[in-house]
């Protein structure tokens, strides 16, 4: 497998005192709460947590790749903050599809209402991943986006059934999926599996390309599977600038995985999209969280004194503040 | 055979912690990534949402969200309070009670990964032999009510005041950011990530500073006090709210040498002195997490039970409480190199 990326725009106490301490950091963190109220315009922490806007991103106007992609796009004012609309690009489908993780349930697959521009996720009986998809298909090249959105209500099934079952020609299916709280974020492996009428795609061709402007040429191996390192290619002014309302502010960047084939005298283009956030440590210090983490026990060695060493010590400050007198 | 091989119910216990804990840190890789959807995340122990091993999420996590993205942001908006806004939180908490409806607080002690560590960091240190560090009935009454601030404040009042956009964004899930469960159910699995503090704002800063803090101090805390960071979970208060709702408890009937013995309060790893001189409601305490140490070193005869729809599922006796003393004193000193190789003789169960 190949997986060069070639970056080109990246950049003697007592339980009295124990509880005292405690107190104290207690105290300290309630005293902190008005001046973070105070801080409602604070930037927000990137950390791997994402759920309701899980996979879905404000996204830039400017192209940044010629691939098919399905933009997922959350929010809105008021009653339409939890709205989900799906924006189709480089590809002009006739309609995009939607499908539930369960695939017993009534309403697996839908049609979603596209009025040619976008297409809104409404209403699902259930919540949980939605495996969602617009096809185009033309004389001699049929063009594929998909992507997958989590939806964060009940009724979530197990999505690996769904994510198997065949939608399309060519395919290229997340093994597996970030579940709710996580997300794709740099410097992580992840995998992904490229099928052609269901059957594995070894030695397949797949093109990543990141909004950030990274790219990379990857090659499947003999089970069709490609194991993708998302590049850490978020420069310094990335923080936020395409965060979706539901991502908190953190920095996030789309990208798209990308495979092409020909078969039967058509082209098949498939691309499978969704959003990835900075390096996990990034706006992080390890450092200091030992820090801290080692400043807490050190306050909590003085209860690991035995009880006679302690008196002893006691016992032989007293003589010899005696012995001073 | 099962007699045989947990003849006491603390050898039960510790044998369900130790299966608990490894489903709540690793139960996600061994079963299917996407468990946690399935299972309830509405568990009423601090199984982690940050662990991306976990096989389910703590209702404390669920709760803070659903105040912070919904509640909070339809009361700011002045929207009806409408059913897609208040029904996921009634089912979330729906979902936990019918949990908590069958184990009650023993989720605390039998399930919850953090005072299965903390009950483990306190045997090691009665091997390496570190005092107790017990607490008089008066420090424990100016601990109990710090469980409830946490979950007034921390679990219930930042996350909705962040919702409304009063409070910063940040403070969206304050507890999760102090719940040393975080730190130590992620480094159970190998991942640094969440030691590493924010740098990104000054709350994030702050709040893992404190969360690691506290993190720190429990662990060391724990090899000389028992569950000293349980005496402060939020947690403990949620479920005491729902206590008294769940056919499972711990009853204590009235007995004329109640006060005078005391043994059951020694071995109560809260502290709570209540067990040895009440009876009735008021012996099963708000923060008794049914650990059922009371009633293993009750030296009478089903003076102390623990009772599910008013069946005994066990109950103190003179004979077990003989072979228990044998093998660890009620304050959890060993009596032999290892406890799980003692055999007993004589043993019951309930």
């Amino acid at each position: 497998m190949n997986s060069s990326v070639r970056n080109i725009h990246a950049g003697p106490m007592t339980m009295g005192h124990r509880y005292r301490l405690q107190a104290a950091i207690l105290t300290a963190m309630w005293s902190y709460v008005p001046m973070a109220v105070c801080a409602a315009d604070a930037p927000s922490v990137p950390a791997g947590h994402v759920h309701a806007g899980h996979g879905a991103t404000r996204g830039a106007a400017m192209p940044w790749t010629r691939y098919p992609t399905l933009k997922v796009m959350v929010g809105g004012e008021g009653r339409q903050r939890r709205d989900v609309t799906l924006i189709p690009r480089n590809v002009v489908p006739v309609s995009v599809d939607a499908y539930a993780s369960d695939p017993q349930a009534e309403n697996y697959h839908r049609q979603l209402d596209y009025d040619l521009i976008e297409a809104k996720l409404n209403q699902p009986s259930a919540g949980g991943f939605f495996w969602l998809s617009a096809r185009e298909e033309q004389a001699d090249k049929v063009l594929v986006a998909s992507t997958v959105y989590y939806l964060s209500e009940r009724g979530s099934k197990n999505p690996t059934g769904m994510f198997m079952q065949q939608k399309n020609m060519l395919e290229i299916i997340p093994q597996p999926f970030p579940r709710e709280h996580t997300r794709y974020r740099a410097n992580e492996n992840w995998k992904f599996l490229v099928r052609f009428s269901g059957q594995p795609l070894a030695q397949q061709n797949v093109h990543l390309i990141t909004q950030n402007g990274s790219h990379a040429e990857l090659v499947t191996d003999v089970k069709g599977m490609v194991s993708v390192r998302l590049p850490d290619d978020f420069g310094a002014g990335a923080q936020a600038a395409d965060a979706g309302k539901h991502s908190h502010g953190r920095a996030a960047a789309d990208f798209v995985l990308a495979a092409e084939r020909v078969a039967g005298g058509k082209t098949y283009v498939t691309g499978f999209n969704s959003s990835y956030g900075p390096d996990a440590y990034a706006q992080r210090s390890l450092a200091m969280g030992l820090g801290f983490l080692l400043l807490g026990m050190m306050g909590a060695t003085p209860l690991l004194r035995n009880r006679k060493a302690a008196h002893k010590d006691r016992s032989a400050s007293g003589a010899v503040g005696k012995q001073e007198a | 055979m099962l007699s045989r091989i947990f003849p006491t119910l603390g050898r039960f216990r510790f044998t369900v912690q130790i299966v608990m804990l490894v489903v709540t840190v690793y139960g996600g890789a061994l079963l299917g990534t996407y468990m946690v959807d399935r299972f309830s995340k509405a568990l009423p122990s601090l199984a982690c949402s940050y662990d991306d091993m976990t096989a389910d999420q703590c209702i404390l996590i669920v709760t803070q969200h659903q105040l912070h993205h919904r509640i909070g942001e339809a009361l700011s908006n002045a929207q009806h309070l409408a059913l897609n806004v208040f029904v996921p939180t009634l089912i979330s908490v729906g979902t936990f009670f019918a949990l908590f409806f069958f184990l009650n607080k023993a989720f605390c002690g039998w399930v919850c990964p953090m005072g299965t560590l903390q009950e483990l960091m306190y045997r090691l240190g009665r091997r390496l032999g570190r005092t107790l560090h017990r607490f008089a009935p008066a420090q424990v009454g100016k601990v109990r009510p710090v469980k409830w601030l946490m979950l007034l404040i921390l679990v219930l009042g930042l996350p909705l005041l962040a919702g409304m956009g009063i409070a910063a964004d940040d403070l969206g899930a304050p507890f999760c950011q102090v719940c040393p469960s975080r730190l130590v159910t992620t480094l159970l699995t190998a991942d640094t990530e969440q030691i590493a503090t924010s740098t990104a704002s000054g709350i994030g800063f702050f709040l893992n500073a404190a969360g690691n803090a506290l993190f720190g101090f429990s662990i060391i805390a724990a090899l000389a006090v028992r569950q000293p960071f349980c005496r402060i979970c939020p947690l403990l208060s949620w479920n005491a709210m729902f206590q008294k709702l769940s056919p499972m408890r711990l009853v204590k009937r009235q007995n004329d040498k109640c006060g005078k013995c005391r043994i059951c309060q020694l071995a109560c790893p809260m502290d709570i002195h209540e067990i040895g001189r009440e009876h009735g409601p008021k012996a099963f305490h708000e923060d008794c997490t049914l650990c059922g140490r009371c009633a293993e070193y009750c030296p009478d005869d089903d003076v102390i039970q623990i009772r599910f729809l008013g069946l005994r599922l066990f109950g103190s006796g003179r004979d077990y409480y003989k072979q228990r003393v044998k093998q660890e004193s009620p304050e959890g000193m060993p009596k032999h190199p290892v406890i799980w190789l003692t055999p007993i003789k004589g043993e019951r169960h309930g």
